[in-house]
This record gives C-alpha cells, sequence and structure tokens, in this order.
C-alpha cells in the first residue's frame, strides 16, 4: 500500500526527550522527564487523570515550550514550532478530535500532506503541469490513507457528519498524511465501545508494521498492556516506572498510584484541576507568545 | 498653555478618559472573549441619555451641581439598558458560533445604535451643545478646567469602586472565577449569564460617566463620537494587557499622555515637522498599538489569554 | 433536519388546507387565479398617469404590471406542472406544493404593492380604476386556492403554514442527459439571469424595483423549494468552467443591452464593489481572518494610480505611467500595506487584526486628509483629493470616448465595465484557483482550527499573511481602475462606514450577505447593497440603520448567507448522507454515547 521513504529497524531512537520540564507559573505539570521511543516500538504512557501527559505530548509536539530540557527526532533538535516538528517527521492526534469540520474526509487528509509538497500561491495560480501532477499525487496518497483506515467510500462526506469512531479514524489518517516516522495519538480509544477499540487496536499494529513507531497516550489499560512494547507511568509530572507491559503492571507504585483507583478519571482529583486551570490561564496556544511573569 | 506640564495634564486627563472606557471593553473580554464592538456606541448614547436629562427633564436654569449627578444617572441608565440589552438579544444567541459571528454582529450593532442616533435623536445629525463646566482654576504651571476635575474624580471613584467590588465582594469573585475557567465555575454553582450582564452593566455605567465628563469637557457631542474614543479605548484596553481592568486604565493612561506628547512634541524631529498637532494624533494612537503588539503582545500588564480550546 | 414535512401533492386522508375550504378546489383557483391575475395587468389600473409607469392603458401593461403578468403567469406554470402536465414536469421535480403556495404569494405580493403604492401615492383607493380593483381581487384567488391545498395538519394554524411553504425533502435525481443539453440548459439559464439582472439595474423609479425585489425574491424561493436551484447547482458543478466561461460572456454581454451609458455607469460601480467584496472574501471567507479596514487598500490602489495617472493636480503631475504599470504599482502599494500591517497582528489572536485594520483603515483616511502640504506633507492634496484623472488609453483605444461596435454604441463607462470585467475575471480566477488548491486548503484548516491546523505542518502566520497580502493586492488592482473611472479621489469613501457603498463596513456586509466563502455570493451582495441605496433613494439616509440591522439579524438567523457555500450545501443536501450533530465526547463520558453511533 503505503511505502514509506523512511525504512528503519528496530532500535534506533526515533524519538528522545531529555530532561523536559513544563512549569504554569507556579506549578509544575511536567518535571526532568526523560524518555525514548526507539523505531519499530509502539509506546505507552500512562498515568493518572492530570499526570501530565497531554501536556508532556504537547511539549513533544511544539505546542508548549518546554520550560527546560529538550526534544529531538532522529538526532536533531527539534525547534518549539509545531509545524516544524511535523515537517521534521512527528504527526499527532489529539484527545478531544480537532478534525477540520467543514472540510471534507479528503480535504482533511490533503491538509495532513502540506509539509509533504510545495506548490504555493504561484503554482496554484499558474496551474502549470507540476501543480497538476503534485494535486494528482497527494489525492492519490490520501486515497491510500483513507483504504488503510477504511474510510474510502466516504471521502465527499463532511468531516463533522462522520460517526465518532470513523472522526477518530480520519484524524489518523490525516496524521498518516504527513509520513510521520513517529505517530503520537493521544487517547486514540477513548468514548469507543469494545469493538471499536479492537479495530482501533489493529490498526495501530497495522501502523506500526509500515514502520511508524508509534507513543500513545491511554486509558483503557488492557488496550495498553495489549499494544505496547513499552510502557511508561507517568505520575504527577514525573516518570514513575519504564519498562514492559508485565512490569509495569506488576509495579506497587504504578498499582498505588493509578490502577488502585478507577481510571475512568476522578473528578476531584485536585491535580486535574490545577493543571487544566493553568494550562487555560498560561498555555502558550498557537501564537508564538513568550509567557512572562505570569501573575496569578 | 503648552508647557510641559500642562501637555502631561492634558494627556492625563484623556488617558483617565480612555481608561473609564477601556474597562468595559476589558471586562467583557476577560470573561466571554468578546470584542464588544459596539462598546463606543455605548458611549456615545450614555452621553446622550445625559443630555437628554438635561435638556427635556431638567427645568431650565438647573444648577450644575444639581444637574450632572442627575445626568450621570440618566446616561447611566440608557448606557447599562443598551449594554444589557445587547448582550441579551444580539450576543447572548450567538454564544458558541463562530468567532467571526458574535464580531460582526457587534458591527452592525454599532452601525445600528449610531444611525438610531442620528436619525431619530433631534439634532443628533450634527454636532449638539452639551452644557460645558468650564471654570477654570490655575495650578501652579498648569490650567484646568472644572470638568477635568470632575473627570479626575470620577475616574478614582470608580476605578476603586471596581477594584473593592472585585476583590471583595462575593460577584466580584464569582467574576473572577467565571474569567478563568466559565465552565468550572458554572459547575460550582456560579450563575455565569448573571455574571456576563453585570460585566456588561458595569461596563455600560463607566463609559456613560466618560460620556458625561466628555461632554461637560468638550461642550458638544455627536453620534460619531463613539468610534474614535471606542476604537482608542480599545487600544488602551490591548496597550494595558486586554482582560485586566488595573491595565486598561493604565494603557488608557499611558495613550493618553503619548498621544498628547506626541501631537506637542513630535514635530520638533526632524524630518517630521509636518506631522505633528492634533490632526495626527490618532495616527500616533495607532501606531503605539501596533509597536505594543509587535513587543510585547500580552500588553503592560500582561495576563495572556488562552486559546480555550 | 427540519421537523417540518411536505406533503405530496395526493390528498391523504388527514390532510387539509391551512383554510378550510374543500381540497378539491384549490388547484383550479390556483390556475384560475394565476390566469385571472396576468389577464388583469391588461387593464388600466388607475386614471392617471402620474404613477410612474403609466397603469392606465386598457390592453397594454406598463411597468409594475408586467411584474404581475411575469408572477401570474409563473403561478400558471408551475399550478399546472402540479397536474402532471406533459414537459412541465421538470419544474415540480419532487411534487411538493411548497412552489405552488409561494408563487401565489408572490403575485399577490408583487399585484397588492402596486395597488398599495398607487393608493398611498395618488392619496386614496378612489384613484384606483376598475381594473386595479379586479386585478386585486384576481390576485387573491391563487393565494386562497394555494392556503386551500391540502397539507399535513398540526392544527397551529403557523405551523402549517410553515410547513407549507418548507423545501422539498428529498428531490429525485434529475435523468441523465447530454453533457450538451447541460450546457444548453446553463446558457438558457444564464441568458434569463442576464435578462433579469439587467431589468433590475434598468429599473426607472425606486417604486419599480420593489416590485423587481419581491417578484424575484419569491420566484428565486419557489425554484429553491421545488429543488430547481439545488438541480442547477449541480450541473454547474459539472460544468464549472464552461458556467464560468458563460458568466463572463454574460457579464461582457450586459452593455450591449443598454442604450444609456448611466447604467453602464451603474454597473461599473457593481463591478468595482464587487470584485472588492470577492478580494475581502479571500481574507474573511476563506482565512477567516476579519480585516474592518479593507477599503482602505482600495484606496491606496486608486491614489497610487492617481498620483502616476499623469493629472495636473497630482504631486508627480510629470509622471503618466502606462495602465498596466500604474495597475501593477497600485497593488503592489497596497500589498506592501498589508504585509506591513499583516506581519505585526497575524501572529496574534483574530480579534486584534480585526482592531488594527480598523485602525489602520482609519489612519489612512486622516493620512490623506491630512497631506496637503499644510498639515502634512504635500502628496494627496488633502480633502480636495487629485481630480482631472485622465482616461486611460489602450493601444490606441480612448476609454474616454464612445466607439462603434457591431451596431453597438459603447460609452466612456461600457468601455470601462469592459476593463472591469477584465480585472473581475482575474479575481476570479485567482480565487477559485487558490480556493481549490494546497494553499487554499490551509486557509481553510486555519479557519476551522488553528491548533489542528498547525500541528499538521501548517505555517499559519505564513500562509495567513499570503491571504492577507493577496487580499490587499486585489483590492489595489481594483482601486487603481476606479480612480480612472471616477475622473478623481477624495478621502471620502474610504472610510468604516458611510451611506454609499465602498466602505469597510459595506463590503463586508457584502460578504456576508452574499454567502462567506463563495464566488457567487460576494457578487450578489454586492449588486444589491449598492442597487437598494441607488435605487431607493428614500432610503439611502437609513440604509446604514438597515444594513446594521440585517447584519445582525443575519448572523443570528442565517450565519452562512443567501448563497451558502458548498461546504453547507453538502452538510444539509447531499444524498444519503447523515446530518449527525457535533459530537464532543470527554474522555470522562461514559461510552454508552458512542455505542449508539457505532456503526462503523
Amino acid at each position: 500500500m503505503i511505502t514509506m521513504t523512511t525504512t528503519t529497524t528496530t532500535g534506533t531512537p526515533v524519538l528522545e526527550a531529555t530532561n523536559v520540564t513544563m512549569r504554569f507559573g507556579g506549578l509544575t505539570a511536567v518535571r526532568s522527564v526523560d524518555f525514548t521511543v526507539n523505531s519499530g516500538e509502539i509506546v505507552g504512557l500512562i498515568g493518572p487523570n492530570g499526570a501530565g501527559k497531554t501536556t508532556f505530548f504537547n511539549c513533544l509536539t511544539g505546542l508548549y515550550v518546554p520550560t527546560e530540557g529538550t526534544v529531538s527526532y532522529k538526532g536533531t533538535v527539534l525547534p518549539p514550532k509545531p509545524h516544524l516538528v511535523t515537517k521534521a517527521g512527528i504527526a499527532r492526534t489529539f484527545q478531544n478530535i480537532r478534525l477540520f469540520a467543514n472540510m471534507t474526509v479528503l480535504e482533511n487528509v490533503l491538509v495532513g500532506r502540506h509539509t509533504r509538497t510545495k506548490e504555493g500561491l504561484w503554482s496554484a495560480l499558474l496551474r502549470g503541469p507540476g501543480f497538476k501532477k503534485a494535486e494528482r499525487e497527494s489525492e492519490e496518497r490520501a486515497m491510500e490513507l483513507l483504504e488503510f483506515v477504511g474510510l474510502a467510500n466516504k471521502r465527499d462526506h463532511l468531516a463533522r457528519n462522520l460517526p465518532y469512531g470513523e472522526q477518530r479514524k480520519l484524524e489518523i489518517a490525516r496524521a498518516l498524511a504527513s509520513e510521520p516516522g513517529l505517530l503520537l495519538l493521544d487517547e486514540p480509544t477513548a468514548g469507543m465501545n469494545p469493538q471499536e477499540t479492537r479495530a482501533t487496536e489493529e490498526l495501530v499494529f497495522a501502523i506500526r508494521d509500515k514502520g511508524i513507531a508509534v507513543l500513545l497516550i491511554e486509558h483503557d489499560m488492557r488496550f495498553v498492556f495489549n499494544l505496547c512494547d513499552r510502557v511508561a507511568c507517568l505520575v504527577q509530572g514525573e516518570k514513575l516506572v519504564e519498562g514492559t507491559s508485565d512490569v509495569v503492571q506488576s509495579d506497587e507504585r504504578v498499582v498505588a498510584a493509578y490502577l488502585g483507583t478507577p481510571f475512568e478519571g476522578v473528578p476531584e482529583d485536585s491535580a486535574l484541576d490545577e493543571v487544566e486551570a493553568a494550562e487555560a490561564h498560561s498555555a502558550t496556544s498557537t501564537t508564538s507568545v513568550e509567557v512572562e511573569g505570569d501573575q496569578k | 498653555m503648552n508647557t510641559l506640564p500642562q501637555q502631561l495634564a492634558n494627556g492625563l486627563l484623556l488617558g483617565s478618559m480612555y481608561g473609564l472606557i477601556a474597562i468595559g471593553y476589558t471586562m467583557v473580554y476577560g470573561i466571554v472573549q468578546l470584542i464588544n464592538f459596539a462598546h463606543g456606541e455605548i458611549f456615545m448614547t450614555g452621553a446622550f441619555g445625559a443630555l437628554t436629562v438635561y435638556f427635556y427633564i431638567l427645568p431650565d436654569g438647573t444648577p450644575m451641581a444639581v444637574a450632572v449627578p442627575l445626568m450621570l444617572i440618566g446616561g447611566g441608565i440608557v448606557a447599562i439598558l443598551i449594554a444589557v440589552g445587547a448582550e441579551r438579544f444580539a450576543y447572548r444567541p450567538l454564544r458558541g458560533a463562530p468567532r467571526l459571528a458574535p464580531l460582526i454582529t457587534a458591527i452592525g450593532l454599532s452601525l445600528a445604535l449610531q444611525e438610531v442616533v442620528r436619525n431619530f435623536y433631534p439634532g443628533a445629525d450634527r454636532a449638539r451643545a452639551f452644557p460645558g463646566l468650564d471654570a477654570t482654576h490655575d495650578l501652579g504651571s498648569i490650567t484646568i478646567k472644572d470638568a477635568d476635575i470632575f473627570l479626575i474624580v470620577s475616574a478614582v471613584v470608580c476605578m476603586a469602586a471596581l477594584a473593592y467590588f472585585v476583590r471583595k465582594s462575593r460577584t466580584g469573585r464569582a467574576m473572577q472565577a467565571t474569567a478563568q475557567d466559565p465552565d468550572t465555575a458554572q459547575l460550582m454553582g456560579i450563575d455565569t449569564n448573571r455574571i456576563i450582564v453585570i460585566a456588561f452593566a458595569i461596563g455600560g455605567f463607566f463609559a456613560a460617566v466618560a460620556a458625561v465628563a466628555y461632554g461637560l469637557k468638550y461642550g458638544n457631542v455627536d453620534y460619531r463620537m463613539g468610534f474614535l474614543m471606542g476604537l482608542k479605548a480599545f487600544t488602551a484596553a490591548v496597550l494595558g494587557g486586554i482582560g485586566n481592568i488595573y491595565g486598561a486604565m493604565l494603557g488608557g493612561l499611558v495613550l493618553g499622555i503619548a498621544e498628547t506628547l506626541a501631537s506637542a512634541y513630535i514635530d520638533e524631529i526632524p524630518g517630521m515637522q509636518q506631522l505633528g498637532g492634533q490632526s495626527w494624533a490618532n495616527v500616533w494612537a495607532f501606531c503605539l498599538l501596533i509597536i505594543v503588539l509587535l513587543v510585547r503582545p500580552q500588553g503592560l500588564l500582561g495576563e495572556r489569554v488562552a486559546d480555550r480550546a | 433536519m427540519t421537523d417540518t414535512k411536505t406533503t405530496p401533492v395526493t390528498p391523504a386522508p388527514t390532510t387539509r388546507g391551512v383554510l378550510p375550504l374543500p381540497t378539491a378546489a384549490a388547484r383550479p383557483l390556483l390556475l384560475a387565479g394565476g390566469i385571472a391575475t396576468a389577464a388583469s395587468a391588461f387593464l388600466a389600473w388607475t386614471w392617471t398617469a402620474e404613477f410612474p409607469g403609466d397603469l392606465t392603458i386598457n390592453g397594454y401593461p406598463g411597468g409594475l404590471q408586467w411584474l404581475t403578468v411575469v408572477a401570474g403567469i409563473l403561478t400558471v406554470l408551475f399550478t399546472l406542472a402540479s397536474y402532471d402536465i406533459r414537459g412541465l414536469g421538470w419544474l415540480l421535480p419532487a411534487r411538493n406544493t411548497a412552489p405552488l403556495v409561494l408563487t401565489a404569494l408572490g403575485a399577490f405580493a408583487t399585484t397588492w404593492f402596486t395597488i398599495i403604492a398607487i393608493s398611498v401615492e395618488l392619496g386614496g383607493l378612489a384613484n384606483l380604476e376598475p381594473g386595479g380593483w379586479i386585478a386585486a381581487i384576481a390576485a387573491a384567488l391563487p393565494l386562497l386556492g394555494a392556503l386551500a391545498l391540502p397539507q399535513e395538519n398540526t392544527g397551529n394554524a403557523k405551523e402549517t403554514f410553515k410547513a407549507s411553504i418548507a423545501k422539498a425533502e428529498k428531490i429525485p435525481a434529475p435523468a441523465a442527459v447530454s453533457p450538451w443539453i447541460e450546457r444548453l440548459v446553463i446558457t438558457v439559464v444564464t441568458a434569463i439571469g442576464l435578462g433579469v439582472f439587467t431589468y433590475g439595474i434598468d429599473t426607472e423609479y425606486g417604486e419599480l424595483f420593489v416590485g423587481y425585489l419581491i417578484t424575484v425574491v419569491f420566484a428565486m424561493w419557489a425554484l429553491h423549494t421545488a429543488g430547481l436551484l439545488d438541480r442547477f447547482s449541480r450541473l454547474v458543478a459539472h460544468n464549472r468552467s464552461f458556467t464560468l466561461a458563460m458568466g463572463f460572456v454574460a457579464a461582457i454581454a450586459f452593455p450591449f443591452t443598454q442604450t444609456d451609458d448611466h447604467y453602464a455607469n451603474i454597473g461599473v460601480n457593481i463591478l468595482i464593489f464587487g470584485t472588492v467584496a470577492l478580494g475581502l472574501n479571500i481574507v474573511v471567507g476563506l482565512a477567516g481572518l476579519l480585516d474592518l479596514g479593507y477599503v482602505a487598500f482600495l484606496g491606496v490602489g486608486a491614489y497610487t494610480a492617481a498620483l502616476v495617472s499623469g493629472s495636473e493636480f497630482s504631486r508627480f503631475s510629470g509622471v503618466q505611467f502606462p495602465f498596466w504599470a500604474s495597475a501593477l504599482t497600485g497593488a503592489a502599494a497596497s500589498l506592501i500595506f498589508g504585509v506591513l500591517i499583516g506581519a505585526p497582528t497575524l501572529r496574534l489572536r483574530g480579534d486584534y487584526l480585526a482592531i488594527v485594520t480598523l485602525g489602520f483603515g482609519e489612519i489612512f483616511r486622516i493620512a490623506v486628509n491630512n497631506m496637503d502640504g499644510d498639515s502634512g506633507p504635500d502628496i494627496t492634496n488633502g480633502p480636495n483629493g487629485i481630480p482631472s484623472i485622465p482616461d486611460l488609453n489602450f493601444l490606441g483605444f480612448n476609454f474616454g470616448q464612445s466607439h462603434d461596435i457591431g451596431g453597438f454604441t459603447l460609452g466612456r463607462f461600457a468601455n470601462y465595465y469592459l476593463l472591469m470585467v477584465l480585472i473581475m475575471a482575474i479575481v476570479v480566477l485567482v480565487y477559485t484557483r487558490a480556493a481549490d488548491s494546497r494553499i487554499g486548503r490551509s486557509w481553510i484548516a486555519i479557519r476551522e482550527d488553528e491548533t489542528a491546523a498547525t500541528a499538521m505542518g501548517i505555517n499559519g502566520f505564513r500562509v495567513k499573511l499570503i491571504a492577507f497580502a493577496l487580499g490587499a493586492a486585489l483590492a489595489g488592482l481594483a482601486g487603481t481602475v476606479s480612480a480612472h473611472v471616477t475622473y478623481s479621489v477624495v478621502p471620502t469613501p474610504y472610510q468604516f462606514a458611510g451611506s454609499t457603498p465602498p466602505n469597510s463596513a459595506f463590503l463586508l456586509a457584502a460578504v456576508v450577505l452574499g454567502g462567506m466563502g463563495t464566488v457567487a455570493g460576494p457578487l450578489l451582495g454586492a449588486a444589491l447593497l449598492y442597487l437598494l441605496p441607488e435605487k431607493l433613494v428614500f432610503l439611502q439616509d437609513k440604509s446604514l440603520l438597515a444594513f446594521g440591522i440585517a447584519l445582525i439579524l443575519l448572523m443570528r438567523f442565517r450565519p452562512e448567507g443567501v448563497i451558502a457555500n458548498r461546504r453547507q450545501q453538502l452538510e444539509f443536501h447531499e444524498t444519503g448522507q447523515l446530518d449527525v450533530p457535533e459530537q464532543r465526547i470527554d474522555d470522562t463520558d461514559d461510552t454508552a454515547v458512542s455505542v449508539t453511533k457505532a456503526g462503523a
């Protein structure tokens, strides 16, 4: 189906995060996390709500500028700009699906191809043969991906009109369109029923078989331990344990911090509220505004 | 009388007027992330409300000491009614709509308010005389009018009252909570709709205070006065850090002083001889806005505004 | 989608009309009434020719009466189609009654508007001839018939009426026809469209224009509920380039249909206004950037062109650029200003851009007012502007003179009109090509969700700046022509709000009213917004008030504008597509919600 431009052998590190720390005002959401994902690996990131998983994801993808530490992809340090991170080869999905709701399924995937195409305004206006060729190729690649996730027959539907499970699939297809070497999935099975979760599991394996390393955040323990070669547990912004499923599953600290509580979310969890409030308060979001002297 | 202290005083006065109007922008923006583009027109209707009280309700020859408080009340009522009505009927139905929708509504509202006044208020198609407070006082090297005293006193009183209200009262704290996170605030039992209405009402009243001060100081009002004043007050709010009420006042003062000094002294800079004077003041005010956005986009008292997605 | 239902024409046992008349009488009444209405237009309605259009002649309709004829005939046609008359079936593909009701309403409204206008303007009902009374009664008949049409009756008169004018839910797909027939249909429709539009521009008095608007609105509404507009837009989608070409042929044909250069002047002004609105649509409709000072870019272009036009009042009166050079200079100057304004602000939230552009518009107005040598540098001649801009001269073709082409005389404005058609063609081409490309998709993506777009590798700042600068350059280009058309440039048109177009508020209103993100929308919006104050002199004073209120209502009730763009059409009208409401599922939600949706 899709031929990967970069073929990698298992073992070489794709993503290396060193000493990543993220502070919002007085609150430290992520504290000195070292983290590696190797090529061909599926790595899971677990932790109770408010442990800083999504914040860590946002640091990896350039949405947040880490207070300290660096993130590098295949040996090069990534600049903290989301579009450059994607260009380098890291694609992501969002916890609360963020599709382009009023674009068609095909267009959504075509937007994902943005970094792998170059046609600018002039070429769009003049419509030379190069432009047509590039558009055709993009469309072919996008259709391959839609077939891969099983949405080819819905290419002209608006993204907003897809059922929930298909929206998740589309988001993954859109991320794959940027031809990443590493795919970050933020709770890919949130809100799914068991069958859909099974299907997603197979999809993730299929992605790995394409030679793309996968890092995922998930609350569904069975899903994580079935799928992942390696699991890391984040608690209160710190990496508590890292290892194979068995190791993490049987680690007492993890059980205490996490598995002992119902993992569908603890509303009273104060850490969650704090992090959310802090993020809402001082997220760097899409603007490149530097956060300075945040009053609290 | 164009000494530096006089210019500074002029700037300070102009700035406190900007600041009073800017409070309305900043409070509404802080809570619902909406630029209430029609706020300048609310300021304008406040002026006409006060004018109505003076010319059509009070008997002729009412002493100004009695008239001014009543005009404040009249202008305040008009401005509050319009501000709250705009929230209720124009903005509230659009909550959750794409961001462009309320902005366009606000533009429509601003045009409609201007035109209603122009078409239906007697004599409002050109400047209408407003009772002035023109008695002057010499304070050393500066001269100020009674209207200036009214302006500065009311600005200080309003700011102090607002600061007290926001910090100490229950509603004020609820307001802070709503600004932080409307959804959570609602879950905590705060009636966010009420908070939003209160924010609009306070903004409206402050605009009316500024409007009365404007009328007393300049001696006339017209249906277009809200456009430029609103624009510059918004500039002041951005300058100070939008969402921050102290920032709004500070931004107003900085803008007022910068504008006054620029129009007084910029023509002394070689090469800019012809760019001084009142006619270029607005240009410098906007240039200041652009520079601030470039250098410190979060404003002087920068509270960052998050992308709540 | 909607809770209203349209009932088939064949009466179901539980249905009856909005009015308690025998349902069997409904369609005969419609038919007879329609014919009677059309026929009554041939009578004299009033005794004096004081009412414009001369409605005093028996046997020959005048002015507004023609509109009654058209509305009556439309009613008859739709009624006949509902009888399954061969050859008319295409008018009512869904066999719903709504078009009947709406055409009847249209005939009624057009006729009664005329009757009331006569009575009011001439001072009383006494001014009506018997023919006028007959027309009033005849026009009421089809309405009675329409209201007696069988309807699913909910008992609530208002609800039932709403149901009776609802659009058909399912429109059967048209039978496949050869592409040549499709093109023929497009050609015919374009020709009719040109005719209707030309009639509107040529209306000589306000009453006729209002009557025209009433007729056209009801007719379009009827066509919409019948599903014909959907069918046509599908045809257009199949033959995009052909339709575009036909559109331009029609646009070029317009001045040849005109005998009076005054109407060509209106035409050229609409084109300038529409072109600028289309440029604004790139910025607002595609990229979602609210530009409130857009008219300033038009002003920059106009002033630049005026300065290098060779006008003796220009600061550089010795300089006279050829048109292509001054057009490029104007566009480039606007582009530079666009980048200067955009670069600092496009990094920030969109709201800031709105205010900064508003400020820029204001700076522009103040600056051109002051740069008269007294209160500022001597560049723009202040409030007096730069007059006596010479006419263009293109390869020996003087735009200022009349030319005879194939028996038609093209006056000065007709010449500029044709030039403007060319400019608009460029802008339409730029718009459609840019929208359907990598860069256009990234604009829409940024508009939809900026965070997600940057996470897909889009450099938000860069693509927004391109959109902003492109929009500015196109406005500047249009400005260079407008400087020559109007002989002079003065500061007054280039402000935020004013009672006549173009100004930034009108431009925005044109885009929003017509439909953001479409090509036809802003052009239609611009035409309407230009013609309304032009034709309705009494409205000129209140036009801004009306626009303000219209903007508020529009955002509240139909934010997508008159012409919804393809996305909204897809959203509602694509066959077999569910309108699944936007779902928001938090990670703490239980899975029950999605289980119900687990069709995948």
